[in-house]
């Protein structure tokens, strides 16, 4: 069974060339008369891999990035800030927080973590841990929380009989 | 001329009607159909039309509309052309009908959208780059994606644009009113959520400003909201100003500690600084609002906080050392001392990592005094039975109760969004509130009871008229707060509240589902420590005094130096320099919340976990770590290296401990009741006072807001702002 | 609202203590209080003088009869005052307002309770000259534009001036 990997190249970007560069010698590109792909935009760029490839050994990611990390996979809260909701439909991984510290004579913040930057996100919540999984991290799903939208009405401010008359018109 | 209606037409109406009312009293409404941009939607009916779009996947631009406020409909950013209208209509207020075809990105609605943009803007002064919210700021974003990139005002010589003076409200939040478009947002929060009816808009038409009209703070418990709910940049937090952009920022979920809410956050960090925290939408604990304690204590946490352990000297003084020589001398202590004579306490801010830690530990040691510093009565079920201390009918629940009677609490300054739903309920659902305890303001009416607990003792014997409301109330509630049960007389007030609780629920018939009996906690770490079972209050270790007391982040001061032997020696354990640090002979310093994966439980018993925003400032470390550090010194180390490992450890004692975000149900209600009757204390004469009974003392309720000068500047208005 | 009426009647104006005595006395947020005496703008929320003048400067009252720039000026002469502002003895405010509703009657001024129509320059420093000894004036439309009682036309009636028909007056014959 094989299974489709996107890479968003532009998002991460040494991986994916390291990822591609592995890869270019076992990966299979289907014949589309045997699988009946349809020859789209997205689909040029897909390459397809066996599930279980483990691409930790190959991608160049040293071990203790691999072995020692944890991802989360979630779907980003809405800033309270704004009302709208772009780019809150997609699932994001990102790393554990690591240490950084203090540049004694500028004041200027360091870290020794390389992933700290990279910010992935999927369609799906199975590609994010597929793509975890293949890369060999640790990773952990947190299920978005759901608000249910209750109807509401504009009349209801100006109730008679209800402390949902509002005195502020 | 009088002409009547034909006769027979009547008739058929009334036959219409009828028939009508028959279609309507059978099951739940229908759905209707509409159609959004050609694309078919079932809705209920009454829902709006922006509701609608939304559930359609689409969305409407608004500046006044929000989910959880009423509906002004004054912004007019809404606007969308509705089939078979002549005028585009505002979808915000607009009730879906049958068959609408809305047309969501037609000509006449992208033109309506600029039109209403370019009004907006006519008056908003361009200082987008020194403006607070640039970035994230609503009138920015959709003047970009709807407006039209000229204006034709340009009469500079009428005047100009509209500039108001800026208001002073209160330390938390600034304002720059010249920015201000009229949403009424703040105000609606203000009067519907907040309950203080502070803000309006004063004068008309071009003088028109959203105001207090004579200079006052805006003395609410979740002023900072209005911060969020601003689409604009007319107020934002004064703590925060200038600090950073929005987009600079990495944003970190977490969970709040400052009361036993658990409102989910998110921690907004830089440069390995927490710069501000917002709230994170969970309809079932906080919905969109915070507190202002959690809003703005944070900038506690860089002070007074402890980077490097110390060790008391022999002149006695407290010296700064290394992890080795501190967790050496602690060590050496540790062997000396036999096991059953160390005792732990922990605090309010602790998590449950550290607790299951040190719980081991101790119990390794040969010890069982582990205790909290607040106190749960632990005579009859005690802490045995979960349905005994958690608030089991839940956050959420309030909003299905018919009647709430609160008991020794002040859910306001204990937990404000609890307070925030109970109002919400009060006005929405009709929900009767009856208090017994000091009369306070709760922001909503409330049938006071009066404050003797002897009113207890006759509604749980079915004594007091309110027994027969209670019994009466289809979902009834009741609240005890655990202020009230830190009296000494604290398990016969817990049976009294189990009791009324119980008859409650035999008598109005609520079924199996709902639960009468609550409790209000008001520190963070409780609930995680009583399903741990460490003992709830001090009591234990004043009875058999310790040579070594472990104290893990307890600085409420439940067990002062004089109450112990001479020759205790008393670790301290936690993040702040406060009161647990002074009375130490040795320090560890740990981390605060935003410095650890942590798992907190709130009082309705979920579990929730923080992240690591920032790492801990130097030296210090997470607080299960040093503990583990520590055993391994003693020759008994712990079990586990990583925090899979403790999270194992906590399923295996508790597994709601790491089921996160649900709260686990507890259903022994009446073998609690059973248990419960062989507790013989009597209650006292004394009034019950919750302990937070004004503003002032909402701010500073532990270390963090105690090291917060945001949160004395509060306590500083309070007293002396109108 | 009457119960601002009534304080500023009481007062003459509109101190904050009174808007607080208004919402206590009606159990309601101070707040909501302010926004109604700050919308309108028959609630003075500073002090006037004794005589409240208030101006019509509309678009009819610019027109018809002397104009009310005339009268404006006449008003500034005689007390010494511009617009918005009141005489040193507390006796006399000014202020412009726009349309009162007797542009028929144009020019007007309304002064207190009363309106003064169909204005002269005469008729003006008359009132004033009144008012300054405490006398008032009878209100309405004044001399200046021949002594009309209400709004009538000016050249007498132009409809109105037949018998009224009697009963069946137009209807078919057949009914």
């Amino acid at each position: 069974m094989a299974t489709v990997c996107r890479l968003l190249r532009n998002k991460c970007n040494f991986l994916s060339k390291n990822v591609m560069r592995a890869m270019s010698n076992e990966t299979r590109v289907i014949d589309p008369h045997e699988e009946k792909i349809v020859e789209s935009h997205t689909e040029r760029d897909t390459i397809i891999v066996d599930r279980n490839e483990v691409l930790a050994s190959i991608t160049g990611v040293p071990e203790e990035h691999i072995k020692t990390r944890r991802v989360r996979i979630y779907m980003p809260a809405r800033n309270s800030m704004q009302s709208g909701s772009f780019g809150l439909n997609r699932w994001r991984m990102d790393f554990d927080t690591r240490e950084r510290w203090e540049n004694p004579l500028m004041g200027w913040q360091s870290s020794g973590d390389p992933l700290s930057n990279m910010h992935l996100e999927f369609k799906n919540r199975e590609d994010a841990v597929d793509f975890c999984e293949r890369n060999g991290w640790e990773c952990y799903v947190d299920e978005p929380i759901k608000t249910t939208i209750k109807p509401k009405s504009y009349g209801a401010n100006f109730s008679w009989n209800k402390k949902t008359r509002v005195s502020t018109k | 001329m009088l002409r009547l209606w034909p006769l027979a037409r009547n008739c058929k109406a009334t036959k219409a009607l009828a028939s009508l009312a028959r279609c309507s009293s059978t099951g739940a409404p229908a759905k209707v159909e509409v159609f959004v941009d050609d694309k078919p939607v079932q809705v209920e009916p009454g829902t709006t039309i922006l509701q609608a779009c939304a559930e359609a996947g689409v969305e409407i631009p608004r500046f006044c509309y929000h989910e959880r406020l009423s509906i002004a409909g004054n912004c007019r950013m809404c606007l969308v052309e509705v089939e078979k209208s002549p005028k585009p209509i505002a979808s915000c207020a607009m009730p879906v009908m049958k068959g609408m075809k809305i047309k969501t990105d037609s000509e006449m609605t992208r033109k309506a959208r600029e039109g209403v943009m370019e009004f907006l803007l006519m008056n908003h002064p361009l200082d987008c780059p020194i403006c607070d919210q640039g970035g994230e700021c609503d009138l920015q974003d959709q003047s970009m994606a709807f407006g039209s990139d000229r204006s034709r005002f340009t009469d500079m010589e009428h005047g100009g644009k509209r500039a108001v003076e800026d208001k002073n409200i209160g330390p938390l939040i600034k304002t720059i009113m010249t920015r201000c478009i009229h949403c009424t947002r703040c105000i609606r929060f203000a009067s519907e959520v907040a309950g203080v009816d502070d803000l309006g808009t004063t004068g008309r038409g071009g003088d028109m400003q959203v105001g207090t009209y004579v200079e006052k703070m805006f003395k609410s418990e979740l002023s900072g909201n209005i911060i969020d709910l601003c689409p604009v940049g007319a107020l934002t937090a004064k703590p925060s100003a200038f600090t950073a952009r929005p987009w600079e920022t990495r944003r970190i979920d977490s969970v709040d500690v400052m009361d036993a809410l658990g409102s989910n956050i998110v921690v907004n960090t830089r440069t390995n600084e927490v710069l501000r925290i917002l709230p994170r939408t969970n309809d079932a604990v906080n919905e969109e609002w915070i507190s202002d304690a959690t809003r703005f204590a944070y900038d506690g946490l860089k002070r007074q906080r402890l980077t490097a352990p110390f060790v008391r000297n022999a002149a006695g003084q407290l010296e700064q050392t290394d992890w080795e020589t501190a967790l050496v001398k602690v060590a050496q202590k540790l062997v000396q001392v036999p096991g059953e004579k160390v005792a732990g306490v922990a605090g309010g801010l602790v998590d449950a990592e550290a607790l299951v830690a040190l719980k081991d530990y101790l119990n390794k040691l040969g010890s069982e005094a582990l205790c909290t510093e607040e106190i749960f009565p632990m005579d009859g079920a005690g802490t045995d039975l979960r349905s005994n201390y958690l608030l089991n009918t839940g956050i959420q629940g309030v909003e299905r109760a018919d009647l709430i009677l609160l008991v020794g609490t002040n859910p306001r300054f204990e937990a404000p969004l609890f307070n925030a739903r109970i109002r919400k309920s009060w006005i929405n659902n009709e929900l009767t509130v009856a208090v017994v305890g000091t009369r306070v303001d709760l922001t909503y009416d409330y049938d006071h009871l009066g404050d003797s607990t002897k009113i207890l003792a006759d509604i749980a014997a079915g004594k007091h008229p309110f027994a027969q409301t209670l019994g009466k109330a289809k979902n009834p509630m009741v609240v005890v707060g655990s202020a009230a049960l830190q009296r000494k007389d604290g398990a016969a007030i817990h049976r009294a509240v189990a009791t009324m609780a119980q008859n409650a629920r035999v008598q109005s018939g609520c079924g199996d589902d709902w639960k009468v009996l609550n409790v209000l906690h008001r520190v963070a770490s409780q609930v995680a420590a009583l399903d741990l079972g460490y003992k709830a209050g001090v009591e234990y270790i004043r009875n058999n005094p310790p040579s070594v007391l472990y104290m893990l982040g307890a600085d409420e001061g439940a067990l002062t130096r004089d109450q112990l032997p001479k020759d205790c020696f008393v670790i301290y354990q936690g993040h702040h320099g406060d009161r647990g640090a002074a009375m130490a002979d040795v320090i560890l310093p740990g981390a605060a919340y935003t410095e650890k994966d942590a798992t907190y439980v709130n009082t309705e018993g979920r579990a929730q976990y923080t992240k690591t925003a920032v790492t801990p400032p130097m030296l210090a470390r997470e607080d299960w770590k040093i503990i583990r550090a520590l055993s391994e010194m003693t020759g008994n180390a712990l079990p586990y290296d990583r925090i899979q490992d403790v999270r194992d450890r906590l399923y295996d004692v508790s597994p709601n401990l790491v089921q996160y975000g649900a709260a686990e149900d507890a259903n022994y209600f009446k073998q609690a009741q059973e248990l419960a009757a062989g507790i013989s204390g009597k209650l006292e004469e004394k009034p019950l006072t919750p302990s937070l009974l004004n503003l002032k003392d909402f701010y500073m309720t532990n270390s963090i807001g105690r090291a917060s000068q945001t949160m004395a500047k509060c306590v500083k208005a309070v007293q002396e702002m109108p | 609202m009457p119960l601002l009426d009534l304080a500023q009647r009481q007062h003459g104006w509109l101190p904050i203590s009174a808007l607080h005595a208004v919402a206590d006395l009606l159990k309601m947020p101070k707040m909501r209080v302010y926004e109604v005496a700050t919308f309108y703008t028959m609630y003075n929320r500073e002090p006037v003088g004794k005589y409240f003048i208030q101006i019509c400067t509309t678009t009819p009252c610019i027109v018809n009869g002397v104009g009310c720039d005339v009268i404006l000026d006449c008003i500034q002469k005689e007390l010494g005052i511009h617009l918005g502002e009141t005489t040193p003895d507390g006796k006399f405010s000014l202020l412009e307002v726009e349309c009162l509703g007797a542009c028929v009657n144009a020019p007007m001024v309304q002064i207190n309770d009363n309106f003064y129509e169909d204005l002269t320059v005469e008729d003006m420093t008359r009132i004033i000259n009144d008012l300054k000894q405490d006398k008032i004036p009878k209100p309405g439309p004044q001399s200046g534009q021949g002594h009309r009682f209400s709004c009538e036309p000016k050249g007498g009636l132009t409809c109105l001036n037949t018998e009224p028909r009697g009963p069946g007056f137009g209807i078919r014959a057949d009914l």
